[in-house]
């Protein structure tokens, strides 16, 4: 059947106008797209979730065993956020570098940089400078991209006043709510980071 | 006999001596989980800024006070007031009624 089919394409094309192969390759084209595409994000979503980002074992032996309890992973609300929602921004272009990025850590997944709680423990500082940093030159966008200021209500006034402070001075939700799913290292933190990198001006 | 004699007191000292060091040494674990349960670490860093001082600044402050301690212990245990960003607001509690953590946590914070 499949052979009776091509055959007749084979002797149709022989005579098809240039219009007909170019619907026909234009067709074949957007397939292929779509299947890419379809797979692109097929492939992004996976790498979005959980059991991806914890199937590497320097993840799952270290920060995720200190997320585990936090406020981000179980709380009242049954709300649990994950890796992703913090260390992933969701623009696109922002998305694409840091997947791009993330292929680098293969590099030192293999190479055993932080493959024993020992080595993690040396590089914490390092690791959680380079968040804290991302977190201070995107104005903790992706705290903001769940926890949005007009959306506060029956805050304490300890935390109207804390929030206050966001309007009129150059801070943002990292600045104060460090360490809140993972263990803090020692050195400078956030605050002390912001005046390094001089984003010290609202 | 003279070296026995020393040989056993040198003994004993040393078994004083480490039994001293090991009732007065902090278990920073159990220190740092009943911090994290109590939810300390809101506002305290070990040594950064926060909204409340840091335990390096506190441990600082109050070197050498020997009632540093018992004034700690009572600050999370007995319910008292704090000024943040102008405002009075009530201190945090630990999570915890077994005294030798709650000392154990003070003591943790007070070697920072």
């Amino acid at each position: 059947m499949f052979g009776g089919w091509w055959k007749r394409l084979q002797q149709r094309c022989a005579t098809c106008s240039r219009v007909t192969l170019g619907v026909g390759v234009a067709v074949v084209v957007l397939l292929v797209g779509a299947v890419i595409a379809i797979g692109g994000a097929a492939g992004l979503a996976w790498t979005e979730r959980l059991d991806f980002c914890i199937s590497c074992h320097e993840m799952r032996d270290n920060p995720y065993q200190e997320y585990k309890g936090t406020i981000h992973s179980v709380n009242k609300h049954g709300v649990r956020v994950v890796c992703a929602d913090c260390h992933v921004p969701r623009e696109v272009g922002p998305l694409l570098w840091a997947k791009f990025n993330a292929t680098f850590e293969l590099w030192d997944h293999f190479t055993g940089r932080i493959n024993t709680r020992k080595k993690f423990l040396a590089h914490r500082a390092e690791l959680a400078t380079q968040v804290w940093t991302q977190m201070l030159e995107t104005d903790s966008q992706t705290c903001r991209n769940c926890h949005k200021v007009d959306a506060f209500k029956d805050e304490s006034k300890r935390a109207q006043a804390a929030h206050a402070r966001m309007k009129t001075e150059a801070i943002s939700c990292i600045d104060c709510h460090y360490a809140i799913a993972h263990d803090e290292p020692e050195g400078p933190g956030p605050q002390e980071l912001r005046v390094k990198l001089g984003l010290t001006k609202k | 006999m003279k070296k026995t004699i020393l040989a056993s007191t040198l003994g004993l000292s040393l078994v004083a001596f480490a039994w001293a060091t090991s009732a007065a040494a902090v278990d920073e674990t159990a220190a740092i989980d009943l911090a994290k349960e109590s939810k300390c670490f809101k506002c305290h860093s070990v040594d950064k800024k926060k909204e409340g001082p840091s335990y390096h600044s506190v441990a600082e402050k109050y070197k050498g006070n020997a009632g540093a301690e018992e004034k700690l212990i009572k600050h999370i245990t007995v319910p008292n007031k704090v000024k943040i960003d102008g405002e009075l607001q009530d201190h945090q509690m630990v999570k915890s009624s077994d005294p030798a953590a709650i000392k154990n946590l003070v003591d943790w914070i007070l070697s920072r």
